[in-house]
């Protein structure tokens, strides 16, 4: 038994070794950023603009996903979050939120965990200027004041899910082990210096071209971390279960960014060649005679057979 | 089909195509026809199908609607028929 226990902890060290700093250039938790105070502090401290004089092409491509205007959406998104306050939040009788004023960082996180997770670096302030400034953007756009609301969309639309939030703020995922992303450090496939004044290194983050990375947020379902649970994105969950557990190798990147030549342009049912990435359909069609019973005789029949394969990685439709 | 990640909660009825797997739908358009006193005959002998996959994610076609597939099929039933 000792034996057995013995080979247990060398196995455990070799791994816990294994893990950490051998891939990674994460460090010990940084301090807490000042809290951002309006939504212009929070979209200067993520803004994306700085790194598209050297990455242009990987700009333009993230500028055209959703993943560049994440709060707004489709434009769905953005009236989605009003809904779920006034038919949610408001109406829940735990919430603490009986008015806009009421809301907090943590009120709208059962969103922005996804949509924004960079709002918990900011003031419950911040949260109700969301707010206010997507009800006055509906508002403005409901009495035709185009010029208002185009300002308001620009603003909503600055809220996003840009370069630094998913190559710093979320690049390592096992924090214990890999150590926490550094406040100077951009993590993506290589080690070395960065020509940026505000991120002098750069870092391999071992998740990051892995579907777990994307599995953040295109989740596994309800949040149940949180207070109030919000079912949404089940990709990842079905992508395990559904996809690699039968078979399934390919990865999310390997869909969404290199085989569909998208790169951070990451598409889904809104592209064409997602689509055509995603399903084979056949049709076969004939007549028939349905000989029914004696009272309704036969009845001559057009018989369509649909034949449809999922070629994804998870159930579709998903987010 | 399901509508986006709303209907994966396990509560409600969910309709998504899964991964790696065949779906097989079925579906049977009778031929127009009327029914004399003693026999039946068809007033249209082709029927024209179009097959279409929507992906409509707010459950309406309300602008947000996405097609995935569409194929028109031509079918008939050319031979003479009238059923006594």
């Amino acid at each position: 038994m000792k034996k057995v226990v013995k080979i247990g902890v060398s196995l455990f060290a070799m791994t816990a070794l294994w893990a950490s700093g051998a891939y990674c250039a994460g460090g010990p938790e940084p301090a807490a950023p000042a809290k951002a105070k309006t939504i212009k502090e929070l979209v200067a401290r993520y803004d994306s603009s700085r790194c598209m004089e050297c990455h242009e092409e990987a700009h333009e491509q993230w500028d055209n996903s959703l993943h560049s205007h994440s709060i707004l959406g489709t434009p769905r998104t953005a009236p989605t979050i009003i809904t779920a306050i006034d038919k949610g939040l408001k109406l829940f009788p735990y919430s603490g939120v009986k008015e806009d004023k009421d809301i907090t960082v943590e009120s709208l996180m059962f969103c922005a965990k996804c949509h924004l997770p960079q709002l918990d670096e900011a003031t419950d302030d911040v949260a109700r200027e969301i707010v206010a400034t997507i009800r006055g953007w509906q508002k403005a756009s409901k009495e035709g004041n185009e010029d208002l609301a185009d300002e308001l969309e620009e603003k909503i639309a600055s809220l996003n899910i840009g370069c630094m939030v998913c190559h710093n703020k979320m690049a390592i995922i096992h924090k214990w082990a890999d150590g926490y992303a550094q406040p100077d450090t951009v993590y993506g496939s290589q080690d070395g210096d960065h020509d940026d004044e505000k991120f002098p290194k750069m870092a391999k983050a071992p998740a990051l071209g892995e579907s777990i990375f994307c599995g953040q947020c295109h989740g596994l379902g309800p949040n149940f971390e949180l207070d109030e649970p919000s079912q949404c994105a089940t990709a990842y969950g079905s992508y395990l279960y559904a996809y690699v557990a039968h078979g399934g190798s390919d990865s999310c990147q390997e869909c969404h960014m290199h085989k569909s030549g998208l790169g951070h342009d990451m598409q889904a049912y809104n592209d064409e060649t997602m689509i055509k990435m995603a399903l084979d359909v056949k049709v076969e069609a004939r007549s028939l005679f349905w000989r029914k019973n004696k009272e309704e005789g036969v009845i001559p029949k057009g018989i369509i057979k649909v034949d449809l394969y999922n070629k994804t990685g998870h159930v579709i439709p998903d987010g | 089909m399901g509508r986006g990640p709303y209907e994966k909660s396990g509560l409600l009825a969910e309709t998504s195509l899964p991964p790696m797997k065949h779906v097989h739908e079925r579906f049977e358009i009778p031929y127009p026809f009327k029914d004399g006193k003693k026999q039946r005959e068809l007033i249209n002998d082709e029927l024209v199908v179009s097959v279409k996959l929507w992906y409509v994610p707010f459950g309406e076609f309300d602008g947000y609607e996405v097609i995935f597939f569409e194929e028109e099929k031509k079918i008939d039933l050319k031979t003479e028929w009238i059923w006594r």
